[in-house]
């Protein structure tokens, strides 16, 4: 049997900066990934931030990986924070950009195929030197100890072979977790769903209409009647040519008034602001005459498809800040333009690109994160031990997974220089690296200047809005010594007592509806976007079919009845009183796993993400 | 330990999956207007070559008898098995060759890479007008054993021999497998169901470091290309070419509609004589599939 010192369970940005760490340190690693390639299973909002907390130290991303800010495909450094509370057309706007500072070094809008392409790529040398290195198309089934106590890990597609240490990187769907028994599986409570879509408008265009440069972007949240009376709310992070559109609502939430998370998200992309956010040029075809012969018909057909190919990748190409020559490429696509409206009666108008749909559960840290992240020599990090940070409307789970990397990563290469796996030395040294993370310090307590800063930023919020059981609150929290008492008090009495009060309707809907509609402006669309249907959505995914289904269904219940809403990808219908499962087009989020046998797809199968 | 040589023979063939074929006047192919691409079965054959090198260790040579417009196709052969030379073989004389013409020009070319050969490889035949006849060709010229229809093979290094698994198709009866076991050197024409498997960590590691060498490599791949004319072959002119070759095309169709043909006989599954039938017939079957 081969023998190996580390395996990584997952090649997700956690999994990654752990490979990354452990050849650092010039220990033989290998991470075993179900996908077909990096970067395919990934999904983020995301903005990847890099922090200078008060106390305490963390691992940032270019602290790993030296060359970050020159050469990795990060989208856009994020310099304005937005968020905007919606309803119908009124709009109220409020500045955030000051919570979205705090304590960082920066935040980039990212998007995680390229990106963990990019992560991979800078260990696969250094983890080749000492053994290690990446196995993709790989799933990994199961985890066992031998008579002898040694670690034995099984897959789906390869040998077993022998590891001296695990680290758990599979993701907020753990099965390692499920399938030693480390912790229980996330509960409707703890969990957040997010539903993503990627619109395509060129650079110069997202530019222009964010009020940025090519290097900078904008950020932009949502609450208010958009969330179709949730707690959550919507987000637009701008890339570099793309943007990045979606929806994160608590779970429990949900599973109390069901709605459709693609219903959601078309909210969102209605709201009139989004529109006018999203909106591009779009060439329209002019249908072609059925009375022509078959062969003419698909001459049109091929000759329209390729000029509008050439007329999208031209002007992405023109409105791009990178290429050199300006004019030959602006009469190259008055060219191509020409051509389209002459030969064929192409038509322009106005509509959004929709290029991918995605969704994956998100974890709450503040109420799921694994308070021993360890089960004999497994040490679990990032999303699979539960540690994803919410605060207000920002998400951090991308900078918490790859800082719990690097502190796994040393935890075990101490273990290996000593020959030490045990509980003792290895997971209880890891848990105190943990407990000493300044983020386990934010999912357990609440930061008074960092709420500081958001009283700041409602400062000019007119206090009627707010309502009876907020403006007082509010009054008080706003003079410093009475907020440092009452945070204080919070942090001793416990965070999570006071979580139904912060994470609530009134935070999410009333509030901002009241807000939108006593003193917001009135955002007027110019179109209405032709938004996607669900079946068009998934017709765009790449899938690599599996006959075997990775979901299997336990009982009928109440549960799997709301997942006939719920499920992003509508797998469930019900039959003769039935919930029927159809895996195919499975988008993996984990909605469903609670009451299900859920894996992962095997190596390879299911849906390959482009953009993440 | 000492490398296995190998070579894989590839062609540029049409690129029939964009729809963008296109005839002459007369029915043949325009292939100055026609897309190009590395062959289906080449890059099969490539692939097959990828296993030796990642399994046992291999240095791969690829050689092709092709215009200049090759130069894609070999990059591409080259990004499929991570080969460390390419040969191209281009004369205006190599023209019109049947698939005689074609085998000297290959053979020849086969005998300037660098060492003896142990393995070449084969796409199963050209999807572009070629009867499978190229590989057996060059594998008699060379004086190589010819294994035809492989599905799998592996290769005893200490023996220096290869076992293979063939596929057989014969008249009546659903498809065989039969295992064989040959010295080295051998040309094996790949089947096209040839898929490689790496069942251990340590294999697909080694994939996945000869996958990246090769996207490098691909990258540059002119840097490895070597280009002979006949006289750089040192090709015997009375062999190659429209001259060297002994086919004569008299006539050319257009691919006509496949016919399907099946004969079926209807059984009653109450009936239990029919049942009976059946499960005779499931069984003879069964027992002529695998033969040693
Ligand atoms: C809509 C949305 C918005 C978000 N916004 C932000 C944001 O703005 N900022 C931020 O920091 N974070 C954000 N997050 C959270 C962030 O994306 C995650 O915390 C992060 O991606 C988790 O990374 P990970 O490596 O821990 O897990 P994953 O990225 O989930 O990686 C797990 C990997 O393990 C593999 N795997 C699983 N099981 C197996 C197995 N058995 N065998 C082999 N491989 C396996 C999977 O294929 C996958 O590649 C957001 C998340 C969502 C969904
Ligand atoms: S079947 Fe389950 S995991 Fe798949 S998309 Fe639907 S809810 Fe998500």
């Amino acid at each position: 049997m081969e023998k190996y010192d580390v395996a990584i369970i997952g090649g997700g940005s956690s999994g990654l900066a752990a490979l990354k760490q452990l050849s650092n340190l010039g220990k033989q690693a290998i991470i075993l990934e179900a996908g077909s390639k990096i970067g395919s299973k990934n999904i983020s909002g995301g903005i990847l931030y890099s922090k200078k907390p008060k106390k305490g130290k963390v691992t940032n991303v270019e602290d790993l990986y030296e060359n970050f800010l020159d050469d990795s495909p990060f989208e856009r450094k994020i310099t304005k924070y937005i968020l905007h509370s919606t309803s119908k057309d009124k709009v109220y706007s409020m500045d955030l950009t000051a919570s979205h500072e705090y304590q960082s070094n920066f935040g980039y809008s990212v998007l995680m195929n390229k990106l963990n392409s990019w992560f991979a790529k800078q260990s696969v040398d250094i983890s080749q030197k000492f053994g290690g290195g990446i196995i993709p198309r790989v799933h990994v089934r199961s985890i066992t100890w031998n008579n002898e106590g040694r670690t034995i890990i099984q897959t789906d597609e390869i040998d077993e072979f022998e590891v001296k240490a695990v680290i758990a990187a599979d993701g907020v769907n753990s099965e390692v977790a499920e399938m030693v028994g480390a912790r229980s599986k996330f509960t409707s409570m703890q969990l957040y769903q997010g539903v993503k879509v990627i619109v395509r408008i060129p650079e110069k265009i997202i530019n222009e209409r964010f009020g940025v440069n090519s290097d900078e972007g904008a950020a932009h949240l949502f609450a208010g009647d958009i969330t179709l009376n949730h707690i959550g709310g919507g987000f637009l992070y701008t890339n570099r040519d793309t943007l990045s559109i979606g929806v994160v609502y608590h779970f429990n939430s949900l599973l109390k008034n069901p709605v459709e998370p693609h219903t959601l998200i078309d909210t969102l992309l209605k709201n009139s602001m989004v529109s006018e956010f999203i909106k591009d040029e779009i060439p329209i075809q002019k249908e072609i005459d059925k009375n022509l012969p078959q062969e003419e018909q698909l001459r049109i057909r091929f000759g329209v498809a390729k000029l509008i190919k050439s007329w999208n990748d031209t002007r992405r190409n023109y409105l791009s800040s990178t290429h050199d020559n300006t004019d030959e490429l602006k009469s190259k696509l008055s060219f191509i333009q020409d051509q389209m409206v002459t030969k064929y009666g192409v038509t322009f108008g106005t509509d959004y690109v929709e290029s991918e749909y995605s969704a994956k559960l998100i974890p709450d840290g503040k109420r799921c994160r694994m308070k021993k992240p360890f089960f004999k020599n497994i040490l679990f990090v990032g999303d699979a031990a539960g540690r994803g940070i919410f605060v207000g409307p920002r998400i951090e789970g991308l900078n918490v997974g790859i800082d719990d990397a690097v502190r796994a990563a040393n935890a075990v290469a101490r273990a290996i220089d000593k020959n030490d796996f045990s509980q003792r030395y290895l997971g209880e040294y890891y848990s105190q690296l943990i407990d000493e993370s300044p983020y386990t310090t934010d999912m357990n307590q609440i930061d008074k200047d960092y709420l500081k800063i958001f009283l700041d930023a409602t400062k000019n919020v007119p206090k009627d809005s707010i309502g009876k059981r907020y403006g007082p609150i509010l009054k008080l929290m706003s003079n410093d010594t009475l907020r440092g008492i009452a945070v204080k008090f919070v942090n001793i009495l416990g965070y999570d007592k006071i979580f139904s009060m912060i994470e609530s309707e009134d935070t999410y809907v009333k509030i901002p509806i009241q807000l939108a509609e006593k003193h917001g402006k009135i955002v007027s669309s110019s179109y209405s976007p032709n938004i996607l249907s669900l079946a068009e959505r998934i017709e765009k995914l790449n899938y690599t079919e599996d006959h075997v289904s990775h979901i299997i269904i336990l009982k009928d219940s109440e549960f799997m009845k709301k997942m006939i809403v719920l499920c992003p990808a509508k797998c469930f219908t019900e039959e003769g009183g039935k919930t029927i499962l159809q895996h195919e087009g499975c988008l993996e989020c984990g909605t469903c796993s609670h009451e299900t046998e859920w894996r992962h797809p095997r190596g390879e199968k299911g849906v390959h993400y482009q953009y993440g | 330990m000492t490398l296995l040589n190998i070579a894989v023979v590839v062609k540029l063939e049409p690129d029939f999956s964009e729809g963008s074929i296109s005839y002459n006047p007369d029915g043949t192919l325009n292939r100055s207007q026609t897309k190009s691409t590395l062959g289906p079965h080449s890059k099969i054959a490539a692939q097959a070559a990828f296993y030796a090198k990642v399994k046992y260790g291999a240095k791969i040579s690829i050689g092709t008898m092709s215009g200049h417009i090759a130069n894609s196709a070999l990059q591409m052969a080259m990004e499929t098995c991570d080969a460390e030379v390419l040969h191209l073989y281009n004369d205006k004389i190599f023209a019109g060759a049947d698939t005689i013409g074609t085998a000297e020009v290959l053979k020849k070319g086969i005998e300037k890479m660098d060492g003896k050969m142990d393995i070449v490889f084969s796409g199963h035949r050209a999807t572009d007008g070629e009867t499978g006849q190229t590989g057996p060709q060059i594998a008699w010229k060379l004086g190589f054993t010819f294994l035809g229809n492989v599905i799998s093979y592996d290769i005893n290094l200490e023996k220096r021999t290869v076992t293979a698994k063939r596929l057989l198709s014969l008249r009546g009866i659903s498809d065989l497998i039969q295992e064989i076991e040959a010295p080295l050197p051998v040309f094996i024409a790949i089947d096209p169901s040839y898929k490689y498997y790496f069942s251990t960590a340590s294999l697909r590691l080694t994939a996945e470091k000869y996958q990246r060498e090769a996207h490098e490599r691909a990258n540059n791949y002119k840097d490895r290309l070597q280009t002979f004319d006949s006289e750089e072959l040192g090709a015997d002119k009375t062999l190659v070419g429209l001259v060297g070759s002994p086919t004569i095309v008299y006539d050319v169709q257009r691919v006509p509609q496949g016919k399907v043909i099946r004969h079926a006989e209807i059984l009653d599954g109450s009936n239990p004589e029919h049942i009976r039938k059946t499960v005779t017939a499931m069984r003879e079957a069964l027992n002529a599939m695998v033969i040693k």
